[in-house]
């Protein structure tokens, strides 16, 4: 019973902390982006377009349950390569600018699908084929994709790349004088990310039967950022912890209705300053003080 | 093209150009001071508008917590958009007290004020819902007196009309500009400002009371905010409790494209997007929203630090 | 990988395969936007959904059975819809679900229902494709094909000499490009020329361009399919810049929002409505005036559909109960759904916005629509939409 209501809630939990994740890699590079949902999107739409336009019928046919993996990939060069482009010109710079810069591209993304007739318009695409029975079925997307992503990021935290990543967030001018290839450094962190934004927005449209231009709001943007942070963006958890956080608060709040928003900014604000290592370094530091 | 609509495209674009314009200065403020972006500006702006009517009109709608209340007197227009942007001035201060000053004691993050930042629009935009619904409210007709609604001239069989509104928006944001730049380089609490936002340390070692002037700022910035609000309610109305997040995305863009920091900079990106939307042609006007963030981009590429921005020189 | 999902889908099935019987009062679910913007629909529909519970229940439920309504907040998104929909499917164990708002969350949430074999009636979902999206989905709200070509015939006759028209629709709105379309053949069917065709955006707020060419172009008809927020906004610009001729407005007209929007100027405006408050049927009378008391405003389309879906499920449930001779609150819950879906579908109802017949699809037929003339009150925020003779 608990599955079969929650089913859907749990594997939104995975997909958002995964969303979650792909702005935490640019984050460890001392960057803020905003762009995850817009490449959500994108890779959403790969997958709609693929499941449901008559000029793909011939692949459906040929490949069969293979067809998501296909989509997966395509979505991921897809974003890779948008990510490059809209990288390149905002990480040259220091500072705020690439927050700014993937608003912009998230801003221009969404009104290019309203008015594309492959898109679908206003409407979107529906009736997307399903490879499970059950929302909970979707955990075979998600949690491997998790997991692995989960074991890249621990890896990554002791590689060069990593380490030069952490450089620049700790100091971007020392980081330099090192030697670190900034400008290079940081678009490989961001472009990590929106492989992985890409990838888990082409599983997303199935999971959601539906997609549209709605899917990459301002708010959901924030939302993305908001799981890391709260999380905690200097642990490998901290993406998983703040979008479980986030993600179910809404639905125990359910009762509150309009003051349920209400209450995820406050959550939001209360989280910033009280805890600003996130729920990662709040259980750390709770960790060390039980050792002490 | 002819010169009918070319007139016609550059009163429209510098009317909401000059909006933009005002509006984009409450983030430029901040960020001036502050070195950080505060992403509640475009509900300060909302709330701005909804207090203006409010005081213009007095009367809260169907949905909401307010619902079927009204307040006991009504005010003129003109003291209405004053008492608007000032409410919307307090609400800024709020913002800093909520969002920013904690943050700013502790030596936080600045990542961490910009989210915080995005909660505290999140609850002020919720609240606004919460107490007067989500449905449209609309300055009435007769608002601006007795003045005519629009003004019709035919010129070589087309038509370059101007509504009224159009007029005292621009009249109201230039006027507002002025008396900014009057402000912020004839008095001395101006030139405190711009002392702190060229270097808080140096600031308070001269004796200026930094964090004073911070709460100052932000008043200023959401005055700012509330007005370009009104005025744009007053325009087209007030389209629920949402209607600011648009502006306030677009208002980055703008601070992009004069160059963030730089209050002329602001200006001249304000009208430099409100025309380039009055010139869209109108069989693309599904594409206007894409306007400002094409600019920015464009921007980004050819000329990162702005139209009017310094070369930045990273302080270590 | 396979084994493990058909075991998962093994659980559920057995899941539920459990007998419960659906209890008293019948649970009906209403999963509809009451947070974030879609809020200014969906508060109009709780307000019909709750006159419908009311009314419905005063005239003894289902065979002395009252009904209970389940509330579950969408939101504004499709995840939102999904949750509500898994909560009143499993937690609030509903036997049918009204909603969601928008065609966009429809398409999303209704494939679930579908697969839990729990019928849902859509108030709203006007997008093609809604009823197709499998056997336990109907919809009540129809797209106009019917009304356009009145709502012109009505408007020549105020003026038989108009000539000229310009078409405006909102080109990122799918059911006002549909709507334009169907306007335009009717326009060139009568003989009339269009003098200009102008798109909009349903965000925009600032119409002066769209407008001036209007105003060049000489026309004295306009011909509006925009929802009432720009369409509101775009009228009063049109009037305010001096445009003097008729303005017809489609079915996104059809809103109490258009008087808050464009005060004085609207009056005058003619509408094509799929319900209107004044509508001459007995349903309607009784639903507009319990609105009234309760809500002391006339009801709004939104409010209209969402009773008129509570409706079609109470008189579903009544025929079940009716042709099963059991008493449906002792049914197992699942049977029920089952055998309410089958009712629901390929029947008749008499409905605040006249009879509408549900095909084997779901898919509604309305026999009546309504063509009416906006009346602003002196206060510039509320009004009347008063019908105009045939």
């Amino acid at each position: 019973m608990f599955l079969e209501n929650y089913g859907f809630l749990i594997v939104a939990i995975v997909q958002q902390a995964l969303l979650g994740m792909s702005l935490w890699y640019p984050l460890m590079a001392g960057q803020l982006s905003l762009a995850s949902i817009g490449f959500y999107s994108l890779g959403g739409y790969i997958a709609a377009i693929m499941g449901t336009s008559p000029a793909f019928a011939a692949w459906r046919e040929a490949l069969g349950p293979a067809l998501y993996p296909v989509e997966w990939l395509i979505a991921l060069a897809a974003s890779a390569l948008l990510g490059l482009a809209v990288g390149i010109p905002a990480l040259r710079l220091r500072g705020i600018y690439l927050a700014l810069a993937t608003i912009a591209f998230v801003q221009v993304l969404n009104v290019v699908v309203l008015v594309l007739d492959v898109t679908g318009g206003a409407v979107g695409l529906f009736g997307i084929p399903q490879p499970f029975e059950s929302r909970l079925g979707y955990l075979w997307f998600f949690g491997p994709l998790l997991a692995v992503m989960l074991i890249f990021s621990a890896r990554l935290t002791r590689t060069v790349a990593g380490r030069s990543f952490m450089a620049i967030r700790e100091d971007e001018l020392a980081a330099q004088a090192m030697g670190i290839p900034t400008t290079f450094e940081k678009v490989r962190a961001f472009v990590i990310g929106c492989g992985l934004a890409g990838v888990v927005g082409a599983m997303s449209a199935p999971f959601l039967n539906t997609w549209n231009a709605r899917q990459s709001s301002f708010d959901a943007s924030v939302a993305c950022l908001a799981y890391v942070l709260i999380g905690g963006a200097r642990s490998v958890w901290g993406p998983l912890l703040g979008a479980a956080l986030l993600v179910a608060l809404p639905e125990v709040l359910r009762p509150l209705k309009d003051a349920r928003l209400i209450m995820n900014g406050i959550v939001l604000v209360v989280a910033c300053i009280y805890l600003p290592q996130g729920i990662a370094g709040l259980l750390a530091s709770l960790r060390r003080r039980e050792a002490a | 093209m002819n010169i009918v609509f070319l007139l016609q495209s550059f009163i429209n674009g510098l009317s909401i150009g000059s909006v933009y314009a005002i509006f984009a200065l409450g983030y430029t403020l901040v960020f001036s001071i502050l070195g950080i972006i505060n992403f509640a500006h475009g509900a300060v702006f909302t709330i701005g508008a909804y207090c203006t009517y409010a005081l213009a009109v007095g009367d809260f709608g169907l949905n909401g917590l307010l619902a079927g209340m009204s307040l006991p007197f009504r005010l003129p227009f003109p003291l209405a958009l004053l008492g608007g942007s000032l409410l919307a001035g307090g609400i800024g201060v709020l913002v800093e007290r909520l969002a920013f000053r904690p943050l700013r004691a502790k030596g936080a993050d600045p990542l961490l004020a910009l989210v915080s930042s995005l909660g505290v629009a999140l609850i002020l935009v919720n609240c606004l819902q919460f107490l007067v619904g989500a449905e449209i409210y609309a300055f009435p007709s007769g608002i601006f007196g007795s003045l005519p609604m629009a003004m019709v001239f035919k010129m070589d069989g087309k038509v370059l009309a101007v509504r009224t509104v159009q007029i005292i928006i621009l009249v109201v944001s230039l006027a507002m500009l002025l008396a900014l730049a009057w402000f912020m380089n004839r008095t001395r609490m101006g030139k405190a400002l711009q002392a702190t936002a060229e270097n808080p340390e140096t600031a308070s070692l001269l004796g200026i009371n930094v964090d004073r002037y911070i709460l100052s700022t932000f008043f200023i910035s959401g005055a700012l905010g509330g007005l370009s609000g009104t005025l744009i309610g007053a325009s087209f109305g007030l389209a629920g409790p949402y209607f600011g997040v648009s502006y306030g995305l677009k208002g980055l863009a703008v601070i992009v494209l004069g160059g963030l920091g730089s209050i002329p900079g602001a200006v001249l990106g304000g009208l430099v997007i409100g025309l380039g939307e009055a010139f869209l042609p109108p069989d693309y006007s599904s594409m206007k929203e894409a306007v400002a963030f094409v600019m920015l981009f464009v921007i980004l590429l050819a000329r990162p630090q702005g139209l009017l921005g310094r070369q930045t020189i990273q302080k270590v | 990988m396979r084994p493990f999902i058909i075991l998962l889908a093994g659980l559920f099935l057995a899941n539920t395969a459990l007998a419960e019987p659906v209890g008293s009062p019948i649970p009906v679910g209403i999963a509809v936007g009451q947070t974030t913007n879609v809020a200014l629909f969906g508060e109009e529909q709780v307000n019909g959904a709750k006159v419908a519970e009311k009314l419905l229940n005063e005239k003894g439920g289902v065979g002395g059975t009252p009904i209970r309504l389940a509330f579950q907040d969408t939101g504004g998104d499709e995840a939102g819809a999904i949750n509500a929909f898994q909560n009143l499917i499993s937690r609030d164990k509903v036997v049918a679900i009204i909603g969601p708002t928008l065609s966009q969350q429809a398409f999303a949430a209704n494939p679930i229902a579908n697969q839990a074999k729990v019928p849902v009636v859509g108030p709203s979902n006007t997008a093609k494709g809604i009823a197709q999206i499998g056997e336990y989905v109907s919809r009540i709200s129809a797209p106009m094909t019917l009304v356009a070509p009145n709502a012109l015939k009505r408007a020549l006759k105020l003026n038989p000499n108009v000539k000229n028209v310009a078409v405006v629709y909102a080109q990122d709105d799918a059911f006002n490009v549909s709507e334009t379309g169907i306007f335009q053949e009717a326009i060139k069917g009568m003989g009339l020329n269009i003098a200009t065709i102008q798109k909009t955006s349903v965000k925009d707020t600032d119409f002066t361009t769209q407008v001036t060419a209007i105003l060049g172009a000489g026309v004295d008809m306009v011909v509006m399919s925009c929802l009432a927020a720009d369409g509101g906004n775009m009228v009063k610009q049109l009037r305010q810049l001096g445009y003097e001729g008729l303005i017809v407005g489609g079915n996104g007209f059809n809103s109490p929002n258009m008087y808050p929007v464009c005060g004085q100027e609207c009056t005058g405006v003619i509408v094509a409505q799929a319900y209107s408050p004044k509508a001459d049927n007995a349903e309607n009378k009784a639903f507009s005036a319990a609105f009234k008391d309760m809500f002391k405003k006339d009801p709004a389309q939104f409010s209209a559909q969402a009773y008129t879906s509570v409706k079609v499920v109470v008189d579903a449930l009544n025929e079940v109960e009716k042709s099963s001779g059991k008493k449906i609150a002792e049914m197992d819950t699942a049977e029920l759904r089952t055998a309410l879906n089958a009712a629901i579908v390929s029947s008749s109802y008499d409905t605040p916005l006249g009879e509408i017949v549900l095909d084997a699809d779901g898919e509604i037929t309305q026999k009546t629509f309504y063509v009416s003339q906006i009346k602003v009150a002196d206060d510039g925020k509320t009004g009347t939409m008063e019908l105009l003779p045939e």
